[in-house]
């Protein structure tokens, strides 16, 4: 059986109680050298997920487990010890790197916090890295973070979270700031790692990325999960008005962006579906919380997803 | 029509951000200018407007309506902004005075710019607000207390306010998420047919412009290096970049 690297079962997170809960009832698994993508626009809960998973953030309720073993009972030492076998890239590039380091220094970092001594086979590999990402030698020592741009800093962090070889990566956007070429390389160099037998969490807005990336994808909005299922089926056959809304809302080369949403005030202590305030369709049911439904291997919080064909 | 030709910018510390590019806008039209980081777009907008930093050296001719611009005295060229051709800056919807109303930003910019009474200032407010899908509700609210959506819709508005001819917009939808992307480059679409407008816009994503502009101009390096209508360029791109970025995005799409 393949080694279980992740998972979450029902996790409800609560920042205070006079809102609506930042995730509700959510579960996913990942297994070894799998690959998972989280969608949704901001709000939708995904970087509380990544945080709840590295034991940043505790649940209000529910279970979270890093490679088999629990993160609730684990003190801080033992949290310390797990997070060593995986990488996070926060999302934002500014806060997430330190400013007075050389890119070269960021890079090994986690290598001289990790490893007793730092052997020049190390130091060899993040300068591969650092090269293999496009930035140039001439500034590795030379200049400080704090005068890179964002688009630079990301890939700074790529390198410097790939540099102790991780079991899993959890990456936040870790390609907003990409021109379209850079973004191919930041892509083939993590595909390349997850060939080698890493696994990946990895965040992001945009369907089209997380098809390029990840096998399987879970859709959020407002904390819950809408839909589920193989990255390729989400593109091509949305089931979830939510997950229709963001593929036809998606630039693609040539094709008009089309608006499926129609944005609705909700009444004061509305209880059901998440996206009712934007979904087209909406009808009384959706007054109650719609179950996730299994179909195979796709799952959909709608009552209509699974039956709905287009007119 | 806004014809810009053999436009060049050099910024004080020597840096030579614009050369010789040149480009022409028809009313009712969306021309988008692509290019990755660093290729000039910002640059060439702003050097359009005579809004670069104080040393810069600008070069060549930016007509709008057959007006010289370049060549007018700053106090023409302040009257010409705004009422001839506005600007959406990127990251405009942080560009609102935290502590006023929208209504109060609203009447700043009008009382500078045209000769209403508070009156017909406001309705003509709530008209604009309207007209990129806000109530008029939203007159008295703070920054705040709007979405990132609403406060770039807000920001459109403003714009509008000085019923320009041509409207320049740098990444007028970066930091928002896809739908209301969408939401906001269809109501931007349909602003440019409804008024008759000519409306530049900045941006590094290929896809986006040619889902929705109706003309492409490649930059690369500070240089103009390719324009064609949208559904042209992405099936037969000509210059070696634009090539490279067609490439990169179908890519993706596969």
């Amino acid at each position: 059986m393949t080694k279980e690297v992740a998972a979450v079962e029902n996790l409800t997170l609560i920042f205070d109680k006079s809102y609506a809960p930042a995730l509700a009832d959510v579960s996913f698994y990942l297994k070894e050298r799998e690959s998972l993508s989280l969608v949704g626009e901001s709000g939708s809960g995904k970087t509380s997920l990544l945080r709840l998973l590295l034991g940043l953030l505790r649940p209000s309720s529910g279970k979270a487990r890093l490679f088999g073993q629990p993160l609730d009972g684990m003190d801080e030492k033992e949290l310390r010890s797990i997070r060593r076998k995986c990488s996070y890239i926060p999302q934002d590039p500014f806060g997430g790197l330190p400013p007075t380091l050389n890119p070269l220094q960021a890079v090994i970092e986690p290598l001289i916090i990790t490893r007793s001594n730092l052997k020049d086979v190390e130091t060899e590999k993040a300068k591969k890295l650092l090269s293999s990402l496009g930035i140039e030698e001439a500034l590795w020592e030379r200049k400080l973070i704090q005068g890179f741009s964002g688009g630079q800093r990301q890939r700074i962090m790529l390198a410097r979270a790939l540099v102790t070889d991780p079991e899993l990566l959890l990456a936040d956007e870790p390609t907003s700031m990409q021109d379209a070429s850079t973004r191919m390389d930041l892509i083939n160099l993590l595909k390349a790692y997850l060939k080698k037998g890493m696994s990946l969490i990895f965040v992001t807005h945009d369907l089209l990325l997380a098809k390029a990336m990840t096998q399987r994808g879970i859709v959020l909005y407002r904390g819950r999960v809408c839909e589920t299922g193989p990255t390729d089926l989400l593109l091509r056959d949305p089931l979830h008005p939510y997950t229709k809304a963001l593929v036809s809302a998606l630039p693609k080369l040539g094709k008009p962006v089309e608006v499926k949403v129609k944005r609705k005030t909700l009444p004061t202590g509305f209880k059901g579906c998440s996206y009712f305030a934007l979904c087209p369709y909406g009808f009384d049911r959706c007054k109650d919380l719609p179950p996730l439904k299994q179909l195979g291997e796709r799952s959909v919080a709608c009552f209509i997803g699974d039956t709905f064909q287009e007119t | 029509m806004m014809e810009v030709s053999s436009l060049s910018a050099t910024y004080p510390n020597g840096f030579n951000a614009v050369k010789r590019a040149d480009l022409n806008l028809a009313s009712g039209k969306m021309l988008a200018l692509v290019g990755e980081s660093g290729s000039g777009k910002s640059t060439l907008i702003y050097a359009c407007l005579g809004l670069l930093p104080k040393g810069s050296k600008v070069s060549g001719k930016v007509l709008f309506d057959q007006i010289d611009f370049l060549a007018l005295p700053q106090e023409s060229q302040r009257r010409i902004r705004w009422k001839k051709v506005s600007l959406i800056l990127q990251g405009t919807m942080n560009s609102f005075t935290p502590v006023l109303t929208i209504k109060r930003q609203f009447l700043e910019t009008m009382e500078e710019h045209l000769k209403l009474t508070q009156r017909e200032a406001e309705a003509k407010a709530a008209g604009l607000l309207e007209e990129v899908g806000l109530d008029d509700g939203f007159l008295s609210r703070y920054p705040h207390e709007m979405s990132g959506g609403q406060k770039q819709r807000c920001a459109i508005a403003m714009a509008l306010c000085c019923d320009p001819d041509y409207l320049l917009a740098d990444e007028p939808t970066t930091a928002l998420d896809v739908i209301t992307q969408a939401e906001i480059m269809n109501l931007l679409k349909s602003i440019v047919r409804r008024r008759n407008m000519g409306m530049l816009m900045v941006t590094h994503d290929l896809a986006l412009a040619s889902s929705t502009a109706d003309e492409i101009c490649v930059m690369y390096q500070g240089c103009t290096i390719e324009t064609e209508r949208s559904d042209v360029i992405i099936r037969s791109p000509k210059q070696p970049h634009t090539i490279a970025l067609v490439k990169s995005l179908s890519m993706m799409e596969e």
